[in-house]
C-alpha cells in the first residue's frame, strides 16, 4: 500500500525551522522556535490551548507572516513564499472542504487551478480515491458525508497535492473516541515513511504519543522539550512537561526548600512500613484499574493501582527512589536525581 | 507579489476604496455643498448663478414662519408615527415569531407595504381616503354615518397621512425585531418558563432588555427616515391643507422646483440635516446611557 | 390575531386591486350602471395603451433597478471582503460611516446630486440615475455582505490559499458560491429600493419616456388633482406593484433571512 501513496518527486532532506517567531502588536504569539523534522518523520506539536501549535502550524504553510526566523524545506528557504507556492499540504480540523463542491469536485479544484491536464487529473484523483476508498462516495457532497468519511477526503485532498510537508491541525478532534483510536494506524500508514515530513497538532498526549515519531511541547509560544514519547515522560525537561504528559497527572509534593518532588500515580505502591501514612478518601473504578484519592500530610495524592488489589482505609505509601523526578521549586526545571 | 507579504490593512483598504469614494461623492460632498450654498443668493433673480449673500438666507430662516410650522409638522409626524410603529412592529414581531404553519408566507405579506413604492402607495391612500367614493366612506356609509373628508382638515389629514406612514414603514420596524427576537436563544425562555414566569413577564424580564439594541436600532433607522419625509406627503397631500402636512423636505424641494431659489432650498436641507444629526445625537446619548446602566 | 395582521396589511392592496378591476359607476354606487357590466379590464387597456405606455415606465425601472444591483454588488463585494478582513481603528471608522449612511433620509441629497448631474450632463440619463442608487444601496449592503462573509468558516479561504488560489480565484471559486444566499437577498433589496426610489428620480429626469415608475405615477397623480381617474390609476399600481410582488413571494425566505441575519451578525 505504502508504495501506490503519491510522494514528493525529490529525495527531501526535511523540514529545518530556525529561531521561527510571530508576533502580533504587544503579544508573542511564538518565540524563537528551533525544530528539525526528518523526512518521513512524524512530529506532533503538543500542548494546551494557546501554547503556539497551531501559530507554528500556519507560520510552515504560510497563512500567516513570520516576525523573525528562517524554515527551510528540503534545503530551501520557503520563508518568503506564499501559501500556494510551497506544496505544503494542510488538514485543517474542520476539514475546510468546500461545502457547494462533490468529493471529486472538491479534489479537483486545486488542481485545476494549477492547470494540470484533465486527463492527468482525473487519474491522479481516481488514484486518490481508490487508495482511501472514497470511490463510492466520489459524487457526495460534503454535508452529505460522515465524519470519518469527510476527514478521509480532507486527507485525500492534501496527499493529491504530492506536498513537500504535510501538516494536520487536530485532524481527528471532531471524530468520536473509538474511531480515533481505529484511525490512528491508517494515518500513520498513509502519512509517515515516505519522503515527506510531517507536522501533526494535538492537544491530546495519548494521540500524540500514537502518532508521533517525537513530540514537541510548548507553553506559551515557547518551545518546552522535543523528544520520543518514553523521554518526555521519563525524563520531562521540567514541571510543566511532566504535568502535561501523563494520565492521571503527576503529583507534586510541596516543595521542601529549593526543591520539589514529583511522583506519577502509578509509581506509588502501598508498603508494609517506612513512607508516607495516608487515609484513603475516595476510589474511582477504572476497569483494569482503580486511582485512589488518599490524604497525607504531604497533601492529597493519587494514586494508581490494579483493580482488584483491596487496601485498608489507613495505609503506608511507598515508591521506588528511581522514579523520584526532582525539580526546581523556582524555576520549576528538572533536577538530576539525587 | 507574495499576498501575505503585503501589509493586509494596504490590501483592505484598496478593496474598499471605490465603494468608499462612491459614497464620499453621494453623500459627503452633497452636505458641503449645500452648506456653501446655503450662504449664496442663487435663485431666478441671479439667474441660478451663486452670489456670496453672506448669512442672508439664513436671517431669513429665522424669520421665515412657515419654516418654523414645517419643523413643528415634521417634528410631530416624526415623533407620533415612529412611537406608534415601535409598538405595532413590536407586537407584529413577536407574532411573525411564534412558530406556526406558513410563517413564511404570512411574513413575506406582511413586509408587502414596505416592499412596495411609497409613491404607488401613497395614491392608493388618496383613493381610500376619497371623499365620498373611497371604502372608507363607504364604510361609513355603511354604518349610516356621513362621509367624511379625511383629507379636507389639518387635523384630520396629519393624523391620516400619519397612519398612512405607519401601516407602510411598521412592517420594517417588525423585520428588524424579529431578527432580534431569532438571536435570542429559546433556552433562555424555556428556562424562565421551567421558573413559572408568565408570558407578560418573560416579556418584560427577558424579551424586552435583550431587544433593547434592536429597538435603538429601529428607532434611529426609523426616526432619521421619518424626519426626511417626503414621497408621501408630496403625493398623498401636496403638503395641504393649509400647510398641516408639509415637511421640511418637501418645503426644501419646493423651493428648489418650483420657486427656483437653490440658496434658500440649500438652507433648509441643511437645517434640516442639522436637526437631524441633533435627534439622533440626543436619542444616540439617551439609547447609551440606558444601556451602560446596570439592569436590575 | 394573524387574520387581523393580514386584513391590515393586505385590505389596502386588495382594494387597490379591485378599484383596476370594476367600471367607474360599479365603483362609485356599488352595482352594475349604465354600462351593463361590473368588472371590466378596460383600465388596464388604458395605462396599457396610454403614452407613454406604462410598460415603458416598467422597462425603464427594471434598467434602472438591474444596472444599479449589479453595480452595487460589484463595489460590495470587495468592500464588505476588505471591511471584514480589516482590523482596528479603520474598521470601526468605516463600519460607523456605513451606518451612519444608511440611516440618512436621501431626499436631503437632491439639490446637491441635482446640481451634480446637471453639470456632468447626466440629467435625462436612465443608467446615470444607477450611479446614486448604487452609492445610496451600498451602506446596506456592505453591510449584509460583511456579516456574510464573517459567516463563512475561515478554513476555506486558507484550504483555498494552500492550493495556490489568489484572491480573485478564491472569490470565484469558493467564497462567492458559498454567499450565493446572501448575494440575492442583497441583490432583491438593491433592486427594490432602486424601484421604488423617488425624489433623485423626480429630480433628475425630466422628459415623460425616460420616467421611472414612482415619478411617473406621481405625475400622472398631480396632473388632475380633483377629477382623478382612479380606475386608470389602480391599474396603473397594480402592474407598478406586480414585479415586487412576485419578487417578494418568490424570495420571501431569501428576503427575510438575509435582512434578519444580517442584523444579527452586524
Amino acid at each position: 500500500m505504502i508504495e501506490s501513496m503519491p510522494t514528493a518527486p525529490s529525495p527531501g532532506t526535511g523540514l529545518r525551522i530556525e529561531g521561527l517567531s510571530r508576533r502580533l502588536g504587544q503579544r508573542t504569539l511564538l518565540a524563537e522556535l528551533n525544530l528539525q523534522v526528518g523526512p518521513g518523520e512524524c512530529l506532533a506539536l503538543l500542548g494546551p490551548s494557546g501554547c503556539g501549535k497551531t501559530t507554528t502550524l500556519r507560520l510552515l504553510a504560510g497563512l500567516d507572516a513570520a516576525s523573525a526566523g528562517r524554515i527551510l524545506l528540503d534545503g530551501r528557504d520557503i520563508t518568503q513564499q506564499s501559501a500556494g507556492e510551497r506544496r505544503v499540504a494542510m488538514v485543517f480540523q474542520s476539514y475546510a472542504l468546500y461545502p457547494h463542491l462533490s468529493v471529486a469536485d472538491n479534489l479537483a479544484l486545486g488542481l485545476r487551478i494549477r492547470g494540470m491536464p484533465s486527463k492527468e487529473r482525473e487519474g491522479r484523483i481516481a488514484a486518490v480515491l481508490e487508495l482511501l476508498q472514497l470511490t463510492e462516495l466520489r459524487q457526495r457532497r460534503p454535508a452529505q458525508l460522515s465524519g470519518g468519511q469527510r476527514q478521509r477526503v480532507a486527507l485525500a485532498r492534501a496527499l493529491l497535492r504530492q506536498p513537500r510537508l504535510v501538516l494536520l491541525d487536530e485532524p481527528m478532534s471532531n471524530l468520536d473516541g473509538q474511531l480515533r483510536e481505529e484511525l490512528r494506524p491508517e494515518l500513520r500508514r498513509l502519512l509517515c515513511g515516505g519522503e515527506q515530513p510531517v507536522v501533526y497538532v494535538t492537544h491530546d498526549q495519548q494521540e500524540a504519543m500514537g502518532m508521533a515519531d517525537r513530540i514537541a511541547v510548548l507553553r506559551d509560544g515557547a518551545l518546552q522539550q522535543v523528544g520520543s514519547a518514553r523521554e518526555l515522560y521519563e525524563r520531562p525537561a521540567n514541571r510543566f512537561v511532566a504535568a502535561f504528559l501523563g494520565r492521571p497527572a503527576i503529583n507534586l509534593l510541596p516543595a521542601s526548600g529549593p526543591r520539589q518532588l514529583g511522583l506519577r500515580p502509578e509509581h506509588l505502591q502501598p508498603v508494609r512500613q517506612g513512607g508516607i501514612a495516608a487515609r484513603l478518601q475516595r476510589r474511582e473504578w477504572w476497569g483494569n484499574q482503580q486511582l485512589l484519592w488518599l490524604e497525607t500530610a504531604q497533601g492529597d495524592l493519587r494514586m494508581l493501582v490494579a483493580a482488584d488489589q483491596s487496601l485498608p482505609e489507613q495505609l503506608q505509601l511507598g515508591w521506588r527512589p528511581e522514579h523520584e523526578l526532582w525539580f526546581d521549586s523556582h524555576s520549576g526545571e528538572r533536577l538530576a536525581a539525587l | 507579489m507574495k499576498e501575505q507579504r503585503l501589509n493586509s490593512s494596504w490590501v483592505n483598504s484598496l478593496l474598499m476604496l471605490p465603494a468608499l469614494v462612491l459614497l464620499a461623492i453621494v453623500f459627503a460632498w452633497p452636505l458641503l455643498d449645500s452648506a456653501w450654498l446655503s450662504t449664496q443668493a442663487s435663485s431666478v433673480l441671479t439667474g441660478l448663478t451663486p452670489l456670496a449673500n453672506g448669512g442672508a438666507n439664513w436671517q431669513r430662516l429665522l424669520g421665515d414662519a412657515r419654516f418654523w410650522q414645517d419643523a413643528a409638522v415634521t417634528l410631530r409626524f416624526a415623533g407620533v408615527s415612529v412611537a406608534l410603529e415601535l409598538v405595532l412592529g413590536l407586537a407584529m414581531a413577536l407574532l411573525l415569531h411564534q412558530p406556526s404553519r406558513g410563517r413564511g408566507w404570512l411574513r413575506a405579506l406582511t413586509l408587502l407595504p414596505w416592499a412596495l413604492p411609497t409613491t404607488v402607495l401613497a395614491l392608493g391612500w388618496r383613493w381610500i381616503y376619497n371623499d365620498p367614493y373611497g371604502p372608507l366612506n363607504a364604510i361609513l356609509r355603511a354604518c349610516g354615518a356621513a362621509p367624511f373628508g379625511f383629507l379636507t382638515t389639518p387635523a384630520s389629514t396629519w393624523l391620516f397621512t400619519v397612519l398612512a406612514d405607519v401601516w407602510k414603514t411598521t412592517p420594517f420596524v417588525a423585520l428588524l425585531l424579529l431578527a432580534g427576537l431569532q438571536s435570542i436563544p429559546a433556552e433562555l425562555e424555556e428556562s424562565l418558563v421551567l421558573e413559572g414566569a408568565s408570558p407578560g413577564q418573560i416579556l418584560r424580564r427577558l424579551t424586552l432588555p435583550l431587544l433593547k439594541p434592536w429597538i435603538s436600532l429601529a428607532l434611529l433607522f426609523r426616526l432619521a427616515q421619518a424626519l426626511g419625509v417626503f414621497d408621501l406627503v408630496q403625493v398623498l397631500t401636496r403638503g395641504g391643507p393649509a400647510g398641516s402636512t408639509e415637511s421640511l423636505a418637501l418645503y426644501a424641494y419646493l423651493n428648489a422646483m418650483r420657486f427656483l431659489d437653490f440658496g434658500y432650498s440649500a438652507t433648509l436641507v441643511i437645517a434640516t440635516f442639522l436637526l437631524l444629526v441633533l435627534l439622533t445625537a440626543l436619542g444616540w446619548l439617551l439609547l447609551r446611557r440606558r444601556a451602560l446602566e446596570p439592569s436590575r | 390575531m394573524k387574520g387581523l395582521l393580514l386584513l391590515w396589511s393586505l385590505a389596502p392592496l386588495a382594494w387597490q386591486l379591485y378599484t383596476s378591476l370594476v367600471t367607474p359607476e360599479a365603483l362609485v354606487s356599488g352595482s352594475v350602471g349604465t354600462s351593463g357590466s361590473f368588472w371590466t379590464l378596460e383600465n388596464y387597456r388604458q395605462v396599457w395603451l396610454a403614452d407613454p405606455p406604462i410598460w415603458r415606465y416598467l422597462l425603464n425601472s427594471a434598467v434602472v433597478g438591474a444596472a444599479t444591483t449589479a453595480l452595487t454588488l460589484t463595489l460590495a463585494v470587495p468592500c464588505a471582503y476588505g471591511l471584514q478582513r480589516q482590523g482596528g481603528r479603520l474598521r470601526w471608522l468605516v463600519t460607523l460611516a456605513l451606518l451612519a449612511t444608511a440611516i440618512f433620509p436621501t431626499v436631503l441629497l437632491f439639490l446637491a446630486l441635482l446640481q451634480l448631474a446637471r453639470a456632468l450632463g447626466l440629467a435625462n440619463n436612465l443608467l446615470a440615475l444607477s450611479l446614486p442608487y448604487t452609492a445610496l444601496c451600498l451602506p446596506l449592503a456592505v453591510l449584509l455582505l460583511r456579516a456574510a462573509f464573517a459567516d463563512l468558516p475561515p478554513d476555506l479561504e486558507d484550504a483555498a490559499r494552500l492550493e495556490g488560489m489568489n484572491l480573485p480565484r478564491r472569490l470565484r471559486h469558493v467564497l462567492l458560491p458559498l454567499l450565493a444566499p446572501s448575494l440575492a437577498s442583497t441583490a432583491i433589496l438593491v433592486f427594490l429600493f432602486s424601484w421604488n426610489e423617488y425624489p433623485i428620480a423626480l429630480t433628475w429626469i425630466s422628459r415623460p419616456e425616460l420616467l421611472t415608475l414612482p415619478p411617473a405615477i406621481a405625475r400622472i397623480a398631480g396632473s388632475s388633482l380633483f377629477t382623478v381617474p382612479y380606475g386608470a390609476f389602480a391599474a396603473a399600481t397594480v402592474l407598478g406593484s406586480l414585479p415586487l410582488l412576485l419578487l417578494v413571494l418568490i424570495f420571501q425566505r431569501s428576503i427575510v433571512s438575509g435582512l434578519t441575519q444580517g442584523a444579527i451578525k452586524g
